[in-house]
């Protein structure tokens, strides 16, 4: 069963004064385990697709199914169930809790799985351990450097032991050591057996992913294979 | 942790926090502390009126034409089998002279276990053999009367036995400024016959009775309760104090808008935050929740310094009004603390209700691309 799947979608913001068409007719299958780099340009609808598959927004038209489950019909606290349970975030802009520290960032997804707060605390240390920060574990985000923010974000989208785990230009506001860091994390994630899909425009970091997507204007324009 | 979280988003906001807080406090004390006021001053009347609700006044039924009570009516109420004292009163008002200066009073004729029974004596004692007085506080004053002064009323010499103590406000017999003389002695005929029952439950036993007797063909007499007429008139207290309450109340509606405002800023500010929290897995109840304990933590922070105030203010303003307090902690003041602290919650969780409300139903992608 594919993790991820489109069948002709289309997504269509529409306000008041104009409509604007994010993403049109995209297919596009995404095996279990898989590395997948989406670059296009600004504006191209990476994010919107991105958003889609973490099920924070819905189709305009076409099906998406997340391990086999088709989205669209579903209710919100089944889509945040969802979510919470399969997907992990990571933001260009780290969107870390300002007033919780690294470790409570961490363990925020759990609270909202309801997990035993001893349980938390441990999963939490041991996910600061992967990233490499145990010794931050108690600094508030303001006190953290953007890398380490980056760091302490990927543990959080981990916490709930995701499949899928979708990175939004996560090296955008990263300079390139620490870029990298972050690059060598997400590609051990990958030999776990997490699904991962990122996001960039910078084409060096095309070298991490199985397969690259390009979008443009909302279509895909083409789908290559990485060699390593 | 949900509350530390919000704690801590308060203890962001210290200052908006903090003047959520003092409004609450403010609307809580004012009123609770009114509240409490008005408990202590229907106390201190009720008091005033002393132990006279198992008092019944039986008088003549004017409606009917029966302008007096006569001899068989008062034998009739005297054979009530239940325990109790039947006092007749005769009543009139006579040129009263001391010394020269003369006085229209009340008289009242009664026997003389009557008056220890009703009033209490300040000087001398309540000796009503014929020929003697009793003389009420006031009417005493006014004339300079002493234990032993001689004073005519109506044309005949009396000699003053005893003077009475100031009274509070009565029903049955306004004493201050009457004379007693000895039933006997007083032509008038009996104006009213009060009974005191020994037991508050024999007053309905006591109604059908005199209906079953004295009113049997003619409604002759008619009958006052005290204790309704003291009912009514705590009626009317606690109607006043929950009319002040409600004004008071005004004070904890403004609180309330004012945490209904800093909510709305806070969640107006926080909805990046909120998006982030959608995103990694909180339901819209988990949002709910947060809010909601941040409006709950205002009120109980403000309602508990209320209620605590609330009960020293209570005390200060009853000392300052009534000049004394018997105690400061008894159920009724503890009780309106109580009913002030929840209200306080109440307001505030009210008014959190739809700024958490809100935030929890915020589209998860639109709040995460808010700047
Ligand atoms: N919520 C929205 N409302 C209106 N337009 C939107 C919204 N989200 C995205 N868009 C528009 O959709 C297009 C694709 O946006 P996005 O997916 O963010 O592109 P990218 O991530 O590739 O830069 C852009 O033109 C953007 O302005
Ligand atoms: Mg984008």
């Amino acid at each position: 069963m594919k993790t991820v799947v489109f069948e002709s979608v289309s997504k269509i913001y529409r306000t008041r004064y104009y409509q604007v068409v994010a993403l049109e007719d995209i297919n596009l299958e995404i095996e279990r385990g898989e590395f997948i780099a989406v670059m296009g340009p600004s504006g191209s609808g990476k994010s919107t697709m991105l958003n889609l598959i973490g099920c924070l927004d819905k189709p305009t038209e076409g099906e998406i199914y997340i391990k086999g489950t088709p989205i669209s019909g579903l209710r919100d606290h089944e889509l945040t169930d969802l979510r919470r349970n399969t997907i992990g975030f990571v933001f260009q802009q780290f969107n870390l809790i300002p007033t919780l520290s690294a470790l409570e960032n961490i363990e925020l997804p759990m609270i909202f799985r309801k997990a035993e707060a001893e349980e938390r605390k441990k999963r939490a240390e041991r996910l600061l351990e992967i990233v490499g920060l145990e010794d931050v574990a108690d600094r508030k985000p303001v006190e953290m450097s953007g890398g380490q923010q980056q760091r302490v974000a990927i543990a959080r989208a981990l916490a709930n032991n995701p499949e899928i785990l979708l990175c939004d230009e996560p090296t955008g506001n990263l300079d390139s050591k620490t870029g990298e860091q972050v690059m060598e994390i997400l590609s051990r994630l990958r030999e776990e057996g997490v699904t991962v899909v990122l996001v960039t425009h910078d084409e060096s970091l095309k070298r991490y992913a199985e397969r690259v997507v390009r979008l443009r204007d909302g279509r895909i324009v083409d789908v290559s294979s990485v060699s390593t | 942790m949900y509350l530390q979280l919000a704690l801590r988003n308060l203890s962001r906001a210290r200052v908006r926090s903090v003047l959520a807080v003092i409004g609450i406090i403010i609307g809580v004390t004012a009123i609770t502390s009114i509240g409490i006021f008005g408990e202590n001053l229907k106390k201190t009347v009720m008091e005033s009126f002393g132990d006279i609700a198992n008092e019944v006044i039986v008088l003549p039924n004017s409606k009917e034409g029966f302008s007096k009570i006569d001899d068989r009516t008062v034998e009739l109420i005297r054979k009530f089998p239940y325990p109790g004292t039947v006092i007749p009163v005769r009543a009139d008002s006579f040129e009263v002279s001391y010394k020269g200066e003369k006085r229209y009073v009340a008289v009242y004729g009664l026997d003389e276990r009557a008056i220890t029974e009703l009033f209490k004596i300040a000087e001398g004692t309540a000796d009503l053999k014929s020929g003697r007085c009793v003389a009420g506080y006031g009417i005493a004053e006014s004339l300079n009367l002493r234990v032993g002064s001689r004073v005519v009323i109506d044309g005949r010499i009396y000699r003053v036995s005893g003077i009475l103590e100031e009274e509070g406000a009565r029903f049955d017999i306004r004493p201050n400024y009457a004379i007693i003389i000895p039933e006997k002695d007083h032509p008038a005929d009996v104006s009213a016959i009060i009974v005191k029952l020994e037991k508050l439950e024999d007053i309905e036993g006591f109604k059908s009775y005199i209906e079953a007797t004295v009113n049997i063909k003619d409604e002759k007499v008619e009958i006052l309760e005290m204790k309704s007429i003291l009912d009514r008139i705590e009626e009317a207290f606690n109607q006043i104090n929950l009319f002040l309450m409600a004004i008071a109340g005004i004070s904890l509606l403004v609180a309330g808008v004012s945490i209904l405002n800093i909510m709305l800023m806070s969640t107006i500010e926080r909805t990046k935050e909120i998006g982030i929290m959608r995103a990694i897995g909180a339901q819209k109840v988990d949002i709910l929740k947060i809010f909601l304990m941040e409006a709950g933590i205002l009120g109980i922070s403000g309602s508990v310094v209320g209620a605590t105030l609330s009960i020293a203010g209570g005390y200060f303003v009853t000392k300052l009004i009534l000049g004394e307090v018997s105690e400061i902690l008894n159920t009724t003041t503890v009780l309106f603390a109580v009913e002030g602290f929840a209200f306080g919650v109440g307001t505030a969780i009210i008014s959190g209700l739809y700024p958490a409300w809100r935030a929890a139903n915020l589209e998860p992608i639109e709040a995460l691309r808010y700047e």
